[in-house]
């Protein structure tokens, strides 16, 4: 559920006191906005205690791929699989790990599966990054990002995997990654809201999202993510009704004012000169969005670096450069979740076709925000719930094959915002399987709230680890709903210190 | 310093600083507990923590202070204030005396100061009077006429007052006026639908499974059926009881199985690849945390991996707690069903209940009345005369009506003949919804260790409930219908509080218990903690009649006080109540309110979630394409137009114009909703189609229903705010009016284009420009605060 968010609460209580002190009671709206401030009227300030330390990052873009994208034929470079090809992956490796009901009983067993896409290393800062043909683009920009190769999970199903990396809990009710950054951090900006998510397109949009995803659970629901669509109005509502002017609306807002200020008047409540700044934002963001979305004003060079696709609306492309345009007008957080990684047949259509869609616009953002001067100070995420098993769903065959879910290893990369550019962090064992140590001996990460295995990055991690680049330490952030201080990360987290620079 | 409460003023400290180490979860057998009073005082060796016979040797007075060994450490997170460090050594000097935590002891009657003998409203008055004495302050002036009957009507239906209503309402100067108008309101059957949505809420209703595929589920009738109870007042006791167990009474009625689906109102998936003992014991965690929400105002998740830090509730009895739902019969996978077993074929809307219940007293009435006559007739055939004594009312009716029967020439016999035919005629139309029902053999639960499925620990466990809140009646059975005897004790110290807080809630804008989700230790402390225990106890001894409660709070001068804010009280969170409710109308009351001025609402009740207007794609831009939930197909006609109630409710993305005015997602339960004010709801305001069509409508009701602008400023805000406008906003809107005719007669298309929005199609007997303009007068102060506020 949703419950008064106490920040606003002690805000309001302010207000409200302020007036009384005052003896305000009865003075217009103008006068009373001017003897508050704007301050104490502003949307969403942020809490008073933050950053808790210099922030190295001032926003996010997260690249969200739902449904898993395969490690181990986009950035896990197994060579020695070859070899293996359909013998059954050993019992030693799964050690005890579970199978999804997908694969459990299939009369292949659990067929090794290598990769069929080559792989090719890349010089990056350190001893270079191995990357699959499938990323030719993201391959160019191996300099900048931080290749993590040893994130896990426990969750082995979508749902509650996307959930548990969004929310931190594996079941729905808790606020999201965003909410916790605009509960935290508040806005930079008037004329745009604090938190954006956006949907690409994708061929094989195969797994279910979820409003949860970019929800406040307990928290009050302004800090949920505004969906920016490419159907229809980009941001519900936008639009006047047909037949209804700026000029006509402008006439609207004024009669509303004058009404609504009667009323405060009457019953000398401030929030209604809140509300009275909401309809004005309203009315700016009319204007704001529009030319946020007017591309007119890129350039064909911008194009070329996207590419063709970032022409058309709801494109992943054309979501990325949206984003530079978000964080170039101060958005703090950004989201784009593109669907269709979940490969369990048809792995080498889907994943070409997935990877189409990303490749390029990925290498174009990192890019661009660098050329903008912008990459230091926006943290850039890319990655899904959980990669995919080394061993074959459904028909194996070399040239292609399917994957099942695999929490307990995956790739995922970050760049700017603070992060190493040009390392990997991680290591895999010789099936891609478990993460392990340098000498490929697998680790059983099992962190707790004291100990933390090197080498590794829980989500809980991962999500600490974002938190502090943006000034925040994951375990001061608390909400407190039914008694309990909640966190981000529950009672876990550690930040990967070793990849930030 | 003057004398502390322990459980008002110490107990929250200890609880928030203190019990992450020295609390009830503390595994070390030699770590100092403060959550007891004998672990706190015991000997430790030459010393005590607190020392009730020498206060001044308590240690913990020395540690307080201490700035070698502070406690709490100096590392720790949360460190004490001075303040709260005040706190703890004037109890201590006072002797360190425990008392359980208030809400762990049964609500008792301590009678008011200045009016020991009142009752009903009078009482309640008396208790938030003495307060504010107490604050040398006294009741605010009452709301003018048209305020109360505007608000009231708001408390309790949802919807303005009738103009009827209203008219009779201000023209009696009787001294019952104010009363009638109660009356009639709680008689209206849009006092049901407005009173069974904060039940929807807490139990987290829904029409789609919630998980994954998100597919649609058939539970609706189980939506009537609150609404039907709430329009019957069904006794809350009864209500909860059938909920909870309906199924395990004997010979239950539909009602009573149909109430079962508030256990299988839990999110559920079908998720390939996922684990069905996985999803047994999430289901059921959800399900034993929902009812710590909803009637416990507890939360019990800690509970699930290990025992409460704050709370005295163990893992232990968490798991037997768990165990009361672990025998029911569902499959823990959804299958992606509609018809998600067990289920019950049960009437397709109210229409169909209210014919249903009719039907079902007539049966039982033939029975009752034909039983001597039937034992008479049968005397001599024994065969048939145990048919009737064990048969059911099913049975005995079958017999009854049976025209080749021994009672084929009772007098009953053709009234029994036709009651059959109207259940079977009734039957036909019935529809399917989710019921409970045990597995024949209960299911084993076990202590899961940190909650995770495969790792039970120990012996099985006995149902069984929470030893802090009583114990299980003697008499009472292992299963839910025990829980339920339990739960509505007369001993149990919560769940009439929590009801009643709730219901507070809805009526003052605040509860009493500010955190009505959380009565625990960390939970606030009430503002009247008096007045919530007489309001417990009178809710119990009223037999748990909820018109008569919230009839009774309607009627004290406490509600009907003016929400004006007051120069001489300083209280900007009204916990004195010394000013009358105010607060944004929930986001179907706007939207209700829409319908209903305009004249467009059906007022068809029950029946499918309906799907008015939404923008495309917004469920396609988040379904599986396996969902059957992914199209969102706009309904047509009528069922555009039904109460918000009755909107059909995707969890995974509900109606978005109730989800931007805070609306729940229903995926977990929420017993408070927050109240969000953003520029995106503006938007939603002043642009969506529906918003539109109603405003359109309102404007030709106002050009059909009054001449001059005059006339039809007032029938406007009659409707909206149940007065004429002020001096103020009669000038906006004639302003408004003024800009809004000139700009539309010179440009008459912009008119018929704004006048085209919606299905409703425009009276074209009236002039485009001014019903064009009348219409936006219509949508802006449908967005003004004197109509989206209650005040």
């Amino acid at each position: 559920m949703n419950s008064v968010d106490p920040r606003r609460e002690h805000e309001l209580m302010l207000t409200r006191r302020q007036l009384f002190g005052r003896g305000a009671l009865g003075l217009g709206t103008a006068a009373m906005a001017g003897l508050l401030g704007d301050d104490l009227l502003a949307e969403n300030k942020g809490l008073p205690d933050l950053p808790h330390h210099t922030p190295k990052a001032k926003r996010v873009i997260y690249l969200f791929m739902s449904g898993g994208p395969s490690h181990l034929d986009l950035w896990d470079y197994k060579p020695g699989l070859v070899d293996k090809y359909g013998e059954q992956l050993p019992e030693h490796v799964r050690d005890g790990q579970r199978v999804t009901g997908m694969t459990a009983n299939q009369k292949s067993g659990l067929p090794i599966c290598p990769s069929k896409y080559k792989f090719t290393k890349q010089d990056n800062n350190a001893d270079g990054v191995w990357v699959s043909e499938l990323l030719p683009h993201t391959a160019s920009v191996a300099k900048e990002l931080c290749v993590v190769h040893s994130t896990f999970t426990e969750a082995i199903n979508h749902d509650p995997a996307i959930t548990y990396i969004q929310t931190g809990s594996q079941t729905p009710g808790r606020p999201s990654l965003g909410a916790w950054l605009s509960y935290g951090l508040g806005t930079d900006n008037e004329n745009l809201p604090h938190y954006v998510v956006m949907h690409a397109h994708s061929n094989h949009a195969e797994q279910s999202l979820f409003n949860r995803l970019w929800g406040t659970g307990f928290m009050p629901a302004d800090h949920q993510g505004m969906l920016l669509r490419s159907q229809g109005d980009p941001v519900l509502f936008l639009s006047n009704p047909k037949g209804v002017s700026r000029k006509d609306r402008r006439a609207q807002l004024d009669a509303l004012a004058a009404i609504n200020q009667g009323q405060a008047d009457s019953f000398g409540d401030p929030e209604v000169l809140a509300r009275i700044k909401q309809h004005e934002m309203a009315y700016r963001m009319q204007m704001s969005v529009p030319e946020l979305m007017d591309m007119s004003t890129e350039t064909e060079e911008t194009f070329k670096l996207y590419g063709d696709a970032a022409k058309t609306p709801g494109s992943f492309a054309a979501c990325c450069l949206t984003a530079r345009r978000l964080a170039e007008r101060g958005v703090r957080n950004i989201q784009i979740f593109h669907r269709g990684w979940d490969a369990h047949g048809n792995l080498v259509g889907e994943h070409g076709s997935q990877c189409k869609d990303v490749d390029q616009a990925c290498a174009a953002l990192i890019k661009d925000l660098k050329q903008r001067g912008m990459l230091d100070e926006t943290l850039v995420i890319w990655g899904g719930e959980f990669g995919r098993t080394v061993y074959c769903q459904g028909g194996l065959g070399k040239e292609n094959y399917g994957r099942d879910h695999h929490p307990r290893c995956f790739s995922t990369w970050m760049a700017g915002g603070g992060i190493k550019p040009g390392i990997t962090y991680g290591k895999t064992d010789e099936y891609g399987y478990n993460i392990a140590d340098e000498h490929g001996q697998p680790l059983e990460p099992q962190p707790t709230h004291e100990s933390w295995t090197p080498g590794t990055m829980h989500i809980h991690d991962l999500n600490a680890t974002i938190l502090h680049q943006m000034g925040i330490n994951h375990e001061r952030l608390t909400y407190r709903y039914q008694g309990r201080d909640f966190r981000l990360t529950d009672v876990h987290g550690h930040v990967i210190h070793d990849i930030i620079s | 310093m003057q004398s502390v409460d322990f459980s008002r003023d110490v107990l929250p400290i200890l609880s928030n600083k203190c019990f992450v180490c020295h609390g009830p979860s503390s595994e070390d057998p030699d770590q100092l507990r403060l959550d007891t009073e004998a672990l706190a005082t015991s000997d430790r060796g030459g010393y005590r923590a607190i020392d009730q016979a020498k206060p001044n040797k308590s240690a913990v007075l020395e540690r307080l202070h201490s700035a070698d060994e502070p406690m709490p450490p100096a590392d720790a997170e949360k460190q004490l204030t001075d303040s709260e460090r005040a706190i703890l050594s004037a109890w201590v000097k006072q002797g360190g005396k425990y008392t359980k935590h208030w809400a762990f002891v049964a609500p008792v009657i301590t009678p008011t100061k200045s009016a020991p003998d009142a009752t009903g409203s009078a009482a309640l008055d008396a208790y938030i009077k003495d307060a504010l004495k107490a604050a040398k302050a006294s009741l605010h002036k009452p709301a003018d006429k048209t305020t109360i009957a505007r608000r009231v009507s708001l408390v309790l239906t949802g919807l303005p007052p009738e103009l009827d209503v209203l008219n009779a309402y201000l023209a009696d100067d009787s001294d019952s006026a104010y009363e009638t108008l109660v009356d009639t309101l709680l008689a209206s059957p849009r006092y049901g639908e407005h009173q069974a949505r904060f039940w929807l809420d807490a139990v987290r209703y829904g029409d789609t499974h919630g998980l994954h595929l998100d597919n649609r589920r058939g539970i609706y009738p189980y939506r009537d059926w609150v609404i039907g109870a709430m329009n019957d007042n069904l006794p809350l006791d009864t209500f909860i009881r059938w909920q909870l167990a309906g199924d395990l009474l004997p010979n239950p009625t539909l009602e009573q199985r149909v109430a079962t689906g508030f256990v299988r109102m839990n999110p559920s998936t079908a998720e390939g690849g996922a684990i069905p003992a996985e999803f047994q014991a999430k289901n059921n965690f959800d399900r034993t945390e929902t009812l710590g929400t909803v009637l416990l105002g507890m939360t019990l998740t800690c509970a699930r991996c290990h025992t409460h830090k704050y709370d005295p509730i163990t893992q232990t009895e968490y798991y037997q707690l768990f165990a009361f739902f672990n025998s029911t019969a569902e499959n823990s996978m959804d299958g992606n069903s509609y018809t998600y077993a067990p289920i019950l074929h049960a009437p397709k809307d109210q229409a169909g209940w209210i014919q249903w219940k009719q039907i079902e007293r007539d049966r039982l009435a033939l029975i009752n009345a034909s039983d001597k006559d039937v034992r008479k007739s049968l005397a001599e055939n024994e065969g048939a005369l145990t048919a009737w004594n064990n048969g059911g009312l099913d049975e005995k009716l079958a017999l009854l009506a049976d025209p080749h029967g021994g009672l084929k020439e009772s007098t009953h016999h053709q009234k029994a003949v036709f009651i059959k035919a109207a259940i079977d005629t009734a039957s036909k139309e019935f529809t399917t919804t989710l019921v409970t029902k045990d597995l024949d053999k209960p299911r084993e639960t076990k202590i899961l260790r940190r909650g995770e499925y495969n790792l039970p620990i120990g012996d099985a466990l006995e149902p069984g409930v929470l030893s802090v809140m009583g114990t299980l009646p003697e008499d009472a059975p292992k299963n839910r219908l025990g829980l339920s005897d339990w739960l509505l004790s007369d001993e149990h110290p919560l769940v009439s509080r929590v009801l009643v807080n709730r219901i507070w809630q809805r009526v003052f804008g605040h509860a009493i218990v500010r955190t009505p989700e959380d009565f625990g230790l960390q939970g606030q402390h009430p503002t009247h903690p008096e007045l919530l225990d007489w309001l417990a106890v009178e809710l119990r001894q009223t037999d748990w009649n909820l018109k008569a409660m919230l009839k009774m709070m309607v009627m004290s001068d406490t509600f009907r006080q003016s929400s004006s804010r007051r120069r001489d009280l300083d209280d900007p969170e009204n916990t004195l109540f010394g000013r009358g409710p105010s607060y944004r109308l929930d986001a179907e009351a706007l939207r209700d309110i829409g319908l209903w001025s305009s004249g467009l609402m059906d007022p068809h009740m029950g029946g499918e979630g309906v799907k008015p207007y939404q923008p495309a794609g917004m469920w396609k831009a988040l379904a599986h394409p396996g969902s059957n939930t992914k199209q969102y197909v706009q309904d047509k006609g009528a069922l555009l137009y039904r109460r918000s109630i009755y909107i059909y409710w995707k969890r995974t993305s509900p109606h978005p114009m109730m989800t931007l005015f805070d609306a729940p997602d229903r995926e977990s339960s929420c017993v408070r909703r927050a109240r969000t004010n953003t520029a995106l709801q503006s938007l939603g305001l002043l642009n969506e189609i529906q918003r539109i069509e109603m405003a359109h409508g309102v404007a030709e009701r106002l050009l059909k229903q009054a001449d001059s602008t005059e006339e039809r400023l007032d029938l406007l805000f009659k409707l909206l705010t149940s007065r004429s406008p002020t001096k103020r906003e009669a000038e906006a809107c004639n302003t408004l009016l003024s800009i809004m005719l000139e700009r539309f007669e010179a440009a008459p298309n912009d008119a018929l284009e704004l006048l085209a929005i919606g299905e409703n199609t425009r009276d074209e007997s009236l002039d485009a420009e001014t019903l064009a303009a009348w219409t936006q007068i219509a949508v802006t102060v449908l967005a003004s605060d004197p109509a989206i506020l209650v005040y």
